[in-house]
């Protein structure tokens, strides 16, 4: 090698250096003001959490003891945190249920070649639009024991009057239904798009071979939309799972307890006790719970199903 | 095998089905609206009242001048967090976003697998630090507070970077080639191609602040800083008991702004909460 090669050389691999470089600060520019608010909401704020929980802080008092795992095992002992998380199973468990299937039931009614499916399809996402506000405040009064249009309905089969919101074991049902009127869209537009996904052929075929639409559901729409229903129920579990405005809006957690739900319950204890330490180790339950949750649905999707 | 349901076309069931379904989501709403024209004796009234037999504006005029209720503050406010929100949100995860996508520096993947770990940690766990940070910032009661705490969006760095990653590399190449550098790539290429999922992004985060209750309830106390949403729940509480038409008349007036968005922009929103869900996949 000449030395006149070996400079170029160099100097290419200076020039190419520098290059890199100039990429590399370029990058941390461009993710700085991100990082910055990452760190400041998200990393402290979940350091801070976790580290307030090993402490009794309440919000009012001056002096604030660093007292070990005492909070953790007041929330073991604590039987509002019991009844909260089965309150929140039961409710994410019926409205997931319930979510699926009428999304489903949409999806495949409004994706048929009829006339007014874009109608249709709009029409049934507008409730997902409303607020949780105007949600609660609507179905209250319909479900209203003695006023409301359910009850009403209902009399006509010759049903008495049932009590939706105040009968403890109606309450999360109740609730639950709510939920379902006011979320089956969005999961809804995820079967329409998976549908859509399906290949035509595949149902020309079955029908030249004689399938009725009913075999063709359960033979070639059903097993093809599997990750979709996966997808769309495990997020589901994990976006019921912080239920809180029905509760709040619709029956503040009554009757008795039997519609706090865990958030509603970490609501009371922070910010109606202002027990801010405590809290702390309930939200970090949550989380901890939540996070294996997530957990589970990253397992399961990333077993993609190929046909 | 024969189809088995030769004498019916199938076309009939699914219109059927999606009449009923359609009703179920329709009904509820139509009773509000026709309750909320009626007096408080008639909604209180067995058998209920379907239609109004005197129509009256009493209870949504109670609602709009009552002193203690501030529907206009509310619907402003919630405007102007959400539109701040999301502002915030896409300022801060387009160019995060393009720099996991596009661009080679030390602990690239690392960092991303880290965010990503992140999505996993529910945001119940940082309300109590931030609510007590909001509160030593003095940021109780200012849009701050509604607008900055959520706008580091893990979710959203994730969406856009997937989609940045399809951008095809020799338009970059090109815009280098007439001396664009890498706020030119950014600004000039990768953004003006991902337009369909900015748009997407924004419309899931701006309906999705618009409607949050949690958050603006614990960092809002007074009447002029509340939200929409806050404030129906305010309305409930204080009006349910005595007013139950002024109360439907609330969740009427409080859903007419998004539901005339909606009926403008229905099939960019249909396909930007479509795009967002799908692309968290």
């Amino acid at each position: 090698m000449s030395a006149n090669q070996r400079a170029r050389l160099t100097a290419a691999s200076r020039f190419s250096i520098s290059l890199k470089t100039r990429e590399i600060l370029a990058a941390y520019t461009f993710l700085a003001p991100f990082m910055v608010f990452f760190m400041i909401f998200v990393v402290r704020a979940v350091v801070e959490a976790v580290r307030m929980s090993f402490y009794d802080w309440h919000i009012l008092r001056p002096s604030r003891p660093y007292i070990g795992i005492e909070n953790y095992i007041e929330l073991i002992n604590d039987n509002v945190w019991w009844i909260a998380l089965q309150n929140t199973i039961v409710f994410t468990a019926l409205t997931v249920v319930g979510t699926t299937i009428v999304a489903l039931a949409a999806a495949v009614a409004v994706t048929r070649p009829i006339r007014g499916q874009n109608f249709f399809r709009v029409l049934l996402y507008t409730p997902s639009l409303l607020s949780v506000g105007a949600v609660g405040l609507i179905w209250v009064w319909l479900l209203n024991t003695q006023f409301g249009i359910v009850n009403y309905g209902l009399s006509f089969i010759g049903a008495r009057p049932v009590n939706w919101l105040g009968d403890p074991g109606l309450v999360i049902p109740s609730l639950s239904l709510t939920s379902i009127w006011w979320g089956f869209g969005f999961p809804m537009l995820i079967f329409i798009a998976g549908l859509q996904g399906i290949p035509e052929q595949l149902y020309e075929a079955a029908r030249i071979d004689g399938g009725s639409s009913t075999d063709l559901f359960w033979h070639i729409t059903l097993p093809l939309l599997r990750p979709t229903i996966l997808f769309v129920t495990v997020t589901g579990v994990i976006s019921h799972f912080q239920v809180y405005g029905q509760p709040f809006i619709m029956t503040n957690g009554g009757p008795g307890r039997s519609s706090y739900s865990l958030i509603f319950y970490l609501y009371q204890i922070a910010w109606t006790a202002f027990r801010m330490g405590y809290g702390a180790a309930v939200a970090v339950c949550i989380a901890v719970i939540m996070a294996a949750l997530t957990s589970v649905q990253f397992l399961v999707l990333s077993r993609r199903i190929e046909y | 095998m024969k189809p088995e349901r030769s004498i019916l076309p199938q076309h009939t069931i699914t219109y059927v089905f999606l009449t009923l379904l359609g009703l179920f989501v329709v009904f509820p709403m139509l009773i509000a609206v026709s309750q909320s024209f009626m007096t408080n004796q008639e909604v209180n009234r067995w058998p209920p009242q379907i239609i109004p037999v005197e129509p009256t504006l009493a209870s949504i005029n109670a609602v709009l001048t009552q002193q203690d209720l501030r529907l206009d503050l509310w619907l402003r406010n919630s405007l102007i967090a959400a539109t701040g929100y999301t502002a915030a949100v896409l300022l801060l995860c387009a160019p995060a976003a393009f720099a996991f996508a596009r661009l080679k520096f030390p602990g690239n993947n690392l960092l991303f697998g880290f965010l990503l770990i992140t999505i996993m940690i529910p945001s119940q766990v940082t309300l109590i630090p931030n609510y007590l940070l909001m509160r030593d910032l003095q940021w109780l009661d200012t849009f701050n507070a509604l607008v900055f705490p959520g706008a580091a969006n893990v979710f959203g760095v994730f969406l856009l970077r997937q989609f940045f990653i399809q951008v095809p590399t020799d338009l970059e190449e090109a815009a280098v080639l007439d001396g664009a550098g890498y706020f030119g790539r950014f600004w000039h290429v990768i953004l003006p191609l991902s337009r369909n999922a900015l748009t997407a992004l924004g419309i899931f985060v701006f309906l999705f602040h618009y409607n949050d209750l949690f958050w603006p309830f614990i960092v809002t106390n007074s009447l002029e800083t509340r939200t929409l949403p806050v404030g129906l729940a305010i309305l409930n509480s204080s009006y349910a008991g005595q007013y139950r038409p002024m109360v439907l008349s609330g969740a009427v007036l409080s859903s007419i702004p998004i539901l005339i968005v909606y009926i403008i922009f229905q099939r960019q929103i249909i396909q930007g909460i479509t795009l967002t869900g799908m692309g968290g996949r």
